[in-house]
């Protein structure tokens, strides 16, 4: 018998460590080579300066785990608990030995089920055999199934030999068997088993699980749980339920029948009995299986018009089969649930058969029914609408006003203002909001149809003047509430749901007016909102008032003439001023946005609001000291009035040079705001211009800076950029840059540098008298459950841009992606703070790359010259034991650069 | 017992309450968040925790070990929601808790508590599945808006009293040094201690620290004296004589610091009450990360920065911090001290993810009665800052920190953790 792996034939220059108390110790530089002697293959590495030292010998087994680290480690524990590092000086090198490390591995595995199973035949690990599926086989079969597990090789012939054999429909008997016999240990072996069988990820395997003859056997040995040994499961109680599955109007296609159920069954091993144990690889397995399953239902569904139109029929007016009304309500919106997730042709398809059958009627029943649950079910298949299409659904609404019927907008906001269930009026808020929105997104339209559609007018597009006084209609009709407080006089007695709609109504029309300046003018001059909104900044409603000031804040920062007239002209200053007072000193949340509004009005200058309020309420605000928001205010007022010191120029220079993007980044509120057009930039730029408005500012951080002292930190404004931050700024510059500086700091230290940080950190380390570092290294047996899905990483915000498509697009396969990823988190183990590119967790993780870079620096070979910034600024970090926490980060870089 | 009461017994076993007392308690604690500032105050003694992330069993854990509410003060830095199966039993019970007990329990925002993250890590999900509709996440995230961006720990202990027998290795320790930090497992028995040399002082304020009863840092702090001092407060108020006895506040964020914000008053012009941003104070007050840097770097998160030990030097100096303390990041221990102390990161979701095989940690910082106590820092104590940047500003004195550290719930106090299904299906 002999080992059919290829020993690699040079030597390769190579640094050992060891880890001796959580620090790695060298053990020397030397040749490394892979040997086989007496059939053990061995790795070796003799000493560079003394050529008969033997640096390390070591045996390769099948348990240790290897794990290669960036591209020139190798890192693993010797079978007495050791870890060790070896540290390649070239790429090249580390792939050779780490080749021969796999070969070796790959194929003392395949012949681990039994020892006389040897075989010179290669092609031996890329095959295994299953015992026969008996009771008495359990053990074993659920080892041969683990050790199988850890390789995708392994994975990939287990897979085979399941499938070939119908493996899983053998195994379903022993579990009532296991049951009549009360076999908790069998039952456990068996839900090990399943588990195993679902994690090698494969498609076939899963699909054969959710069949009908299966499912109940596969989720019952899941009932037996050996993490949870004193509980039971009852997933086949819920899934034998068929009372579960409603039809409001039957399908008669079998297949699709058999999809709807499959696609249940998936969705509840997802979220129910595998919602723990998921890894990345199968969890996204079942969610293309769910979607793909999705696709064809709803395309079905679509299709099908007699269904739709035996559908739809349910709603007519004549019958009184309420329940049944009902049903279907749920049922189309369930449709919509599912078509958000469906790409935008197949979605746009859906809902366009929808609407021609009369999904509009169904909508207007549900949001008038007297269920409350039923009304949000109707609001929410209008919202999928909504989301999907704005354009489309305001052209439907546009339509019937033009008709002469009622829109659907009438329809909503009758109900905001009676509605008395608070969940659904927020709903409805919404609705209208977006159904309302003055801002066409014709950029939107445009993207949809195609550059061919440029210039030709869509055909429901109505002329600006219609729209405008749709606009004013129903905003009239909107805001009549708010309208009406101008004979109120007193505000105190507000009910909880006028409080409520009031709320609603100034959100909806802070929104209006950010979204477009001019649509929304009418409305509020003619209805004279301003004053009515102003009234609400006396409510004894904390949030109301909040509300109410949220709309002027939004005035504040447009610019525009009209609505700083509408601040300037209704004392709302003065009222403001009034909740400073009254909420002063306290530091609560309105007296915080009143001082945002006037910091805003004070960091971005606006001199119109700065001349208003120092002359009108001089007086109030130069008592108000608590904050030095307001003596600053007065100081610009001075400022402006010509009583500022000389400007210095080479700062202002300066000031016009610093690039804005870090601006902008960090500009508060104020960057929501649109550019100025050019009558407004105009208007702002009448008696004054641009430079006197700078130099004011100069000044002022100047002035500001004399008289509190130099070193003042309170004085700088909120946001001032420009002086504050530009070496932080410069350091941001740099950072992105591949770390050059940073490397070079490294190299520049000693080797061992770490033993100098060591003190600093050494409470740190000795801290957790639980050793974590060993306690994290999981037992064989959940290596391949614990892998971890990258969605569960970190919390990262570009995710989030990618959208929630992400989930269901499809796994990546049996290609060399998957492969490489899994092998990787394989070898990881259990520890799922890594995901799919992250490299060991266990403890010493980063120390090594430490190492890489220190090897290379004792080289002097330029291996580390690729570094990305990730390596980069994991070099710079001399903190000995890297943490858990740099990992993560690493593995957030990894996600990253991968694009999630 | 009162509904509050009701409902808080129900949650606590774990069973959600109605849709229509989930409204109202959302109303109940709005009214009462609107009150807080952006920072808020809060006296030691008090417990801070960092991200729970739906993990209602080891929620009951961490009461278990930390003590209850109301006995225990604390202080939850965000991440209340997502991931685990259980957000809402969850941060309703801490609503509720809150609204119970206002002064006794204090929320502040972490990142995970927003809209735009909440529909893509599991809250939103979650509250469909177990509700029907996603009314009560309005109403959540709607809450979420309220709560404060950061909390500012005053009148901390400089010293902690040995919370058990002492192990004999660490009894030869000189009896003059002070106990700064000690580790305890979740049975309270204490795994680790550190211990620094008392300030060189005066004799008055020594000795005023040797004849000081005895006292047990959860016990309630019914009884603190007249407070006159300012410890941690940057203001003048320190008396001479016992200057070097002086704590620091602690200021405590879901995230970490900003490059906008180098003083703990800007965070007080921020309005609050808006979704998280995804730039600017409040977004990075919720999303940074210390790291082994020099000055600021990109977040690899997309949102917030990196900041290295420099910043938070500078930051705590101007403050007159003696720590900041933070979740945000899984730390394996339960909890990651760097920067020579400056900053902690504490983490108290065990086996984070049902899988990560972490353990949890909280940190207890005692009560200083030493020294007068504190006076709560002022919100209009504004010019104060003025005094502090004298070259001859005596050092402050990091708190005595308790860091309790725990493991997932036992298995056999909670079911399978495991999602909701759905009731009904028609596709």
């Amino acid at each position: 018998m002999a080992l059919e792996v290829q020993p690699p034939s040079d030597r390769k220059r190579v640094k050992v460590y060891e880890l001796r108390d959580n620090d790695w110790f060298d053990r020397g530089t030397g040749f490394c080579t892979g040997q086989i002697l007496d059939d053990e293959p061995r790795i070796f590495v003799e000493s560079e300066d003394e050529p008969n030292r033997v640096l390390l010998e070591t045996k390769i087994s099948k348990d240790d785990g290897y794990q290669k680290q960036q591209e020139t480690l190798i890192v693993w524990t010797e079978p007495n608990g050791t870890d060790m590092a070896l540290s390649f000086q070239e790429a090249e090198g580390c792939a050779v030995i780490w080749n021969f490390v796999n070969n070796v591995q790959q194929h003392l595995l395949s012949m681990a089920p039994g020892e006389d199973a040897l075989s010179d035949d290669i092609e031996s690990y890329q095959s295994i055999m299953l015992p026969p599926p008996e009771l008495g086989n359990l053990p074993e079969i659920d080892h041969v199934m683990r050790a199988a597990s850890i390789t995708q090789a392994g994975r990939d012939a287990l897979s085979k030999f399941v499938i070939r054999e119908e493996y899983i429909p053998k195994l379903i008997p022993l579990v009532t068997m296991a049951e009549d016999l009360e076999s908790l240990s069998d039952l456990h072996r068996l839900c090990n088993i399943m588990k195993s069988l679902i994690l090698l990820n494969d498609n076939t395997i899963i699909e054969t699980v959710v069949t009908d003859s299966i499912i109940l056997g596969v989720v019952g040995a899941l009932e037996y749980d050996p993490e949870f040994p004193t509980h039971k499961a009852n997933h086949r109680q819920y899934l034998a339920d068929k009372s579960r599955y409603k039809e409001v109007v039957p399908i008669k296609d079998a297949l699709i029948r058999r999809k709807i159920s499959y696609t249940w069954r998936l969705q509840y091993l997802k979220d129910v009995v595998l919602a723990r144990i998921l890894d990345d690889p199968t969890f996204s397995v079942l969610n293309s299986l769910i979607f793909f399953n999705q696709v064809e239902i709803v395309n079905h569904i679509q299709a099908n018009a007699p269904f739709l139109k035996e559908l739809f029929t349910v709603f007519d007016p004549r019958s009184a089969d309420t329940k049944r009304k009902e049903d279907a309500v749920q049922f189309l919106h369930q449709c919509a649930v599912i078509a958000k997730n469906l790409q935008a042709p197949a979605r746009a398809n859906l809902f366009a058969n929808f609407i021609s059958h009369g999904l509009f009627a169904v909508i207007a029943f549900a949001i008038k029914h007297p269920k409350p649950a039923l009304r949000t079910t109707g609001i929410d298949i209008l919202v999928a609408l909504l989301d999907h299409d704005p354009v489309m659904m305001r052209g439907y609404m546009l339509k019937a006003v033009n008709e002469k019927k009622t829109p659907l907008t009438d329809t909503l906001i009758d109900l905001l203002h009676t509605e008395s269930d608070l969940g659904v009026k927020n709903q409805l808020a919404d609705a209208v909001k977006v159904l309302l929105d003055p801002q066409i997104p014709l950029q939107d339209t445009m993207g949809r149809a195609g550059p061919e559609h440029f210039n030709k007018p869509r055909p429901n597009i109505l002329s600006d003047a219609f729209v405008q006084n749709h606009f004013d209609e129903s905003a009239r009709r909107l805001f009549w509430p708010l309208k009406r407080l101008e004979h109120a006089d007193h505000l105190r007695g507000l009910t909880f749901q006028e409080v409520a709609l009031y709320s609603h109504l100034v959100d909806i029309l802070t929104f209006f007016v950010r979204q477009h300046l001019y649509r929304s003018r009418n409305v509020i001059h003619n209805e004279s909102l301003a004053p009515r909104i102003a009234q609400l900044l006396a409510v004894p409603h904390k949030h109301l008032k909040l509300t109410a000031l949220r709309f002027f804040r939004a005035l504040t920062s447009l610019q525009d003439t009209f609505y700083q007239a509408l601040m300037t002209h209704n004392n709302i200053f003065g009222l403001i001023l009034d909740i400073v007072y009254e909420t002063m000193p306290r530091d609560n949340l309105l007296n915080s946005a009143c001082l945002e509004l006037f910091e805003a009005i004070r960091c971005d200058n606006m001199k119109p609001f700065v001349l208003h309020v120092v002359e009108k309420y001089g007086e109030k605000i130069k008592n108000i000291t608590y904050v030095e928001t307001f003596q600053s205010l007065i100081l610009r007022y001075e400022q402006m009035q010509g009583y500022g010191g000389e400007p210095d120029s080479t700062l202002l220079s300066h000031e016009e040079e610093t690039p804005s993007r870090r601006m902008q980044a960090n500009g508060q509120r104020w960057q929501g705001v649109r550019e100025m057009d050019a009558a407004e930039e105009e208007y702002f730029n009448t008696s004054d211009d641009e430079e006197w408005q700078q130099e004011s500012r100069q000044s002022t951080s100047e002035a500001a800076q004399v008289q509190n002292g130099a070193a003042s930190p309170v004085v700088k404004p909120l946001v001032d950029y420009p002086d504050d931050d530009e070496d932080e700024e410069d350091a941001m510059d740099t950072k992105p840059e591949p770390g050059d500086g940073q490397v070079q700091q490294t190299q520049e230290e000693p080797q061992q540098d770490g033993s100098s940080h060591d003190d600093a950190f050494s409470s740190d380390e000795k801290s957790p008298s639980t050793p974590v570092s060993l306690t994290v290294q999981t037992p064989p047996e959940r290596l391949s459950e614990k892998r971890r899905r990258e969605e569960e990483d970190d919390d990262e915000l570009i995710k989030l841009t990618s959208g929630p498509k992400r989930r269901s697009s499809t796994s990546a396969g049996p290609g060399s992606a998957g492969f490489l990823r899994r092998k990787r988190s394989v070898s990881i183990g259990s520890l799922a703070a890594n995901d799919k590119g992250a490299l060991g967790n266990l403890n010493s993780s980063a120390a090594p790359k430490r190492i890489a870079i220190n090897l290379s620096s004792a080289t002097s070979s330029p291996t580390t010259t690729s570094s990305t910034r990730t390596k980069a600024s994991d070099a710079g970090s001399t903190q000995p034991v890297t943490d858990h926490t740099s990992n993560e980060k690493e593995n957030r870089d990894d996600n990253h650069s991968g694009g999630g | 017992m009162s509904d509050l009461d009701r409902a808080i017994a129900q949650l606590r076993a774990c069973r959600l309450i109605p849709e229509a007392q989930v409204r109202e308690l959302c109303y109940k604690a709005r009214e009462l968040l609107i009150e807080e500032g952006n920072v808020v105050n809060v006296d030691a003694p008090v417990t801070i925790c960092g991200d729970i992330h739906g993990q209602f069993h080891d929620l009951m854990e961490l009461f278990r070990v930390g003590g209850d509410v109301p006995d225990t003060n604390y202080l939850f830095m965000g991440d209340f929601v997502d991931r685990g199966f259980y957000s809402l039993e969850s941060f309703l019970l801490l609503l509720c808790l809150k609204v119970r007990y206002p002064d006794r329990i204090t929320l502040i925002r972490g990142n995970h508590e927003s809209r735009q993250i909440t529909t893509v890590y599991g809250f939103y999900d979650e509250c469909i599945r177990k509700y029907g509709s996603a009314n009560v996440w309005r109403y959540c995230c709607e809450v979420f808006d309220y709560l404060a961006l950061g909390a500012l720990v005053l009148g901390a202990s400089s010293e902690l009293d040995p919370s058990g027998p002492v192990d004999t290795t660490q009894s030869t320790m000189p009896i003059d040094d002070e106990l700064e930090t000690e580790i305890l497992n979740s049975k309270g028995e204490v795994t680790m201690s550190t211990y620094r040399p008392r300030p060189q002082s005066t004799g008055a304020s020594t000795d005023s620290r040797a004849i000081s009863p005895p006292r047990d840092i959860s016990a309630t702090p019914g009884q603190a004296p007249i407070r006159s001092g300012a410890a941690g407060t940057g203001a003048s108020g320190d008396s001479g004589g016992s200057l070097s006895s002086r704590t620091g506040a602690v200021l405590c964020v879901h995230g970490g610091l900003s490059p906008v914000i180098d003083t703990v008053d800007k965070i007080r012009l921020i309005d609050r009450k808006q979704e998280v941003p995804h730039e600017g104070a409040m977004c990075d007050l919720l999303w940074s990360d210390p790291d082994e840097i020099d000055g600021w770097g990109l977040s690899p998160r997309g949102a917030g920065f990196l900041f290295g030990g420099d910043i938070v030097k500078r930051f705590n100096y101007r403050n007159d911090l003696s720590l900041v303390a933070r979740a945000h990041q899984l730390v394996m221990e339960g909890y990651k001290e760097m920067f020579d102390g400056g900053i902690v990161t504490v983490w108290s979701a065990p086996n984070y993810c049902y899988r990560c095989g972490n353990v949890a940690a909280i940190l207890e910082l005692g009560e200083d009665t030493s020294n007068g106590g504190t006076v709560a820092r002022s919100n209009g104590d504004y010019g104060r800052s003025n005094g502090l940047l004298g070259p001859n500003r005596p050092a402050v004195r990091s708190p005595g920190r308790r860091y309790r550290v725990f493991e997932a719930a036992a298995q056999d106090t909670r079911g399978m953790p495991a999602k909701k299904p759905v009731a009904d299906y028609f596709l």
